[in-house]
């Protein structure tokens, strides 16, 4: 594909040569020509289309995230009436809902709902245009992708598709997919935090174990103790999490502290996730 | 993720980002090249090579002025392609005039306006004796300052000139004091022309400047720094500074820094093995004659090597001819 791209640049590139040096006379074509143009190519609907994806993910590098999105659109149009073997598609379907969920981050929901239905439509059209849902082995496949993606250690990711997902001959239905991809991107932040958290204890020399230890502990009070459906326990978690509730664990831990022990980053890591994957809900 | 962009309005993300305006280009495009765009289907297809080849910046190869100047990221693009096509200018060690180098620009913007490159000549030989041959380094550096922050340079000019006649409106003259009116007076008579103007009333101007410039601007505290360096500075002493200092380089992040301009990795590996191809299959011709034993087997492996090296060895003298389709690679 890309000498094919490379020589398409260099055509286009040529022509622009031969026409910049004769700019008088470029054949004009006319107005109406154009119009019908655009309307038979639907260059208008894809460009709006595209800008309105755009939109919903706000990319640092929005040419880079359109010329992703247009070649996945041509690749997609191409492969549909195309005679590849049924693995390949799988496996392209598979990368094209990957594709989906990515476009933009699961905390703008709306979009990301959006991006979920189109993923999850895209995994549930079979081989032949015909509709056969979601099976478990698709639903597993795309999380594991998710997993391996965020460079999850495989024991944690083991933990958490052990408790979201489904056998393989079942069929999954949308919202244990929502609440699956969710549980994927929402572990993956919380880990990439935990992983600040810990940044921040290791900036002067090795961590401390006990201060460590302080931090998971508070972390597990206001993760585990908190009932779900009690809205309040959400705002009860906030304040234990908060500035003063944590410093004060800290500075308790840390008058009382005078072993020289230290905690390692993946050992840090991994406790927190293991409080995470407590609070998952298995499905089924 | 930083947040400002997700909290932004949309209109003004994509104008942040100059969407709009690749997208009316990428349209224009597609209309100028229907011919060659079947109506069903393709038309992603010439979308997604547009936008890969705006996102790796050789969309502005061959393109009028007016859309090669239109974004910073365009600018940025022109610049790299420039250094990539000419590089080989500065290999060689080859000194050229402004003229020349306007050529050079003209060979990959048709109608590159002159008044730049001796815009950018000025820098480089500091306002004097325009005619004098500049290196590649010299030039590209300069040129990517003049170019890149052009608008911004203007009113900097302006700026500066307004200083140098003491109509600056941040001049207090206090009347009272005779040390004051003494000290504002002197500059303008006897040191100006040789020393330029106050570097941190200078320096306090642009500040403000940037602040109305907001995308196209060096960033404030290298000004500050470069600024700060003297106490007096000249315009042109001024520009050349920006023009060599890395932090400044690295922001418009077109260019690498001085010292790897001329590193090609991929290049430069495949001219030492064609050197060194060529060296041991000249060496092994001179044994070949007196120990045959040996010969037999370097003669088997060196034959197909020396068809290499003289087959690639066009290649080489033309190098500057070829780096057009090479800079469009990636």
């Amino acid at each position: 594909m890309a000498p094919e791209r490379l020589h398409a640049d260099i055509t286009m590139a040529e022509k622009r040569r031969a026409m910049a040096g004769s700019p008088v006379c470029r054949a004009a074509p006319g107005p109406v020509n154009e119009t019908e143009f655009l309307a038979q190519s639907g260059a208008k609907d894809m460009l709006r289309e595209a800008v309105l994806k755009l939109l919903e993910a706000r990319p640092e590098e929005p040419t880079a995230f359109l010329a992703d999105y247009f070649e996945k659109l041509w690749t997609g149009s191409g492969t549909a009436a195309g005679e590849k073997g049924v693995h390949l598609l799988a496996q392209q379907r598979l990368n094209r809902a990957l594709w989906y969920l990515k476009l933009s981050h699961h905390s703008q929901r709306t979009a990301f709902n959006n991006n979920l239905n189109m993923a999850y439509e895209c995994l549930s059209t079979g081989g032949r245009k015909k509709k056969t849902g979601l099976t478990g082995k698709n639903y597993s496949e795309v999380l594991s992708s998710i997993c391996q993606e965020g460079e999850l250690p495989e024991e944690i990711s083991c933990e958490l598709l052990r408790k979201i997902k489904c056998r393989d001959h079942e069929a999954v239905p949308f919202d244990i997919f929502r609440y699956g991809v969710l549980t994927c991107f929402v572990l993956l932040e919380f880990r990439s935090k935990a992983d600040s958290l810990f940044s921040v204890l290791n900036k002067q020399g090795p961590a401390d174990q006990r201060l460590g230890k302080a931090v998971l502990d508070t972390l597990e009070e206001a993760l585990v103790t908190s009932d779900l459906f009690i809205p309040a326990s959400y705002l009860e978690a906030g304040t234990k999490l908060g500035p003063d509730g944590l410093a004060l664990a800290m500075d308790k831990a840390y008058l009382g502290n005078n072993s020289d022990a230290t905690i390692s980053r993946n050992q840090f890591l991994k406790d927190a996730c293991a409080l995470f994957l407590y609070k998952v809900k298995p499905v089924g | 993720m930083s947040p400002e962009r997700l909290s932004q309005p949309g209109a003004e993300y994509l104008a942040q980002r100059h969407v709009q305006v690749y997208l009316e280009d990428a349209l224009a495009q597609l209309l100028e090249n229907k011919d060659e765009v079947e109506p069903q289907g393709s038309t992603a297809k010439f979308f997604a090579q547009y936008f890969a080849s705006v996102s790796k910046g050789t969309h502005v190869l061959f393109r009028e002025f007016g859309f090669v100047q239109i974004t910073p990221h365009n600018r940025a693009s022109f610049l790299k392609i420039f250094w990539r096509c000419f590089r080989t200018i500065a290999k060689n060690g080859d000194l050229l005039s402004m003229k020349e180098y306007h050529c050079l620009l003209q060979i990959l913007c048709p109608d590159f306006p002159e008044d730049l490159t001796q815009k950018a000549a000025r820098i480089v030989l500091m306002d004097d004796a325009m005619d004098c041959l500049m290196s590649f380094c010299d030039f590209l550096y300069a040129f990517q300052i003049q170019f890149y922050y052009s608008e911004f340079l203007d009113t900097a000019s302006a700026l500066y000139q307004d200083l140098l006649t003491g109509k600056n409106a941040n001049t207090v003259i206090v009347p009272t004091s005779r040390s004051a009116t003494s000290r504002q007076r002197q500059p303008p008579s006897d040191s100006s022309s040789q020393d330029g103007v106050d570097a941190p009333q200078f320096c306090q101007g642009l500040e403000s400047l940037c602040e109305r410039y907001r995308h196209s601007c060096p960033p404030v505290p290298l000004i500050g720094e470069i600024l700060s360096s003297a106490p007096r500075v000249s315009f042109y002493g001024f520009l050349m500074a920006l023009a060599k200092h890395p932090g400044i380089n690295q922001s418009i992040g077109a260019l690498p820094d001085r010292a790897h301009l001329l590193l090609d990795e991929l290049l430069d590996k495949e001219l030492d093995r064609l050197i060194a191809q060529l060296s041991t299959s000249s060496i092994t011709h001179s044994p070949t004659s007196s120990c045959a034993l040996i010969s037999r087997d370097i003669a088997r492996v060196a034959s197909p090597r020396k068809c290499l090296a003289t087959r690639r060895r066009p290649d080489l003298e033309s190098d500057g001819s070829t780096e057009e389709t090479d800079s469009s690679e990636s």
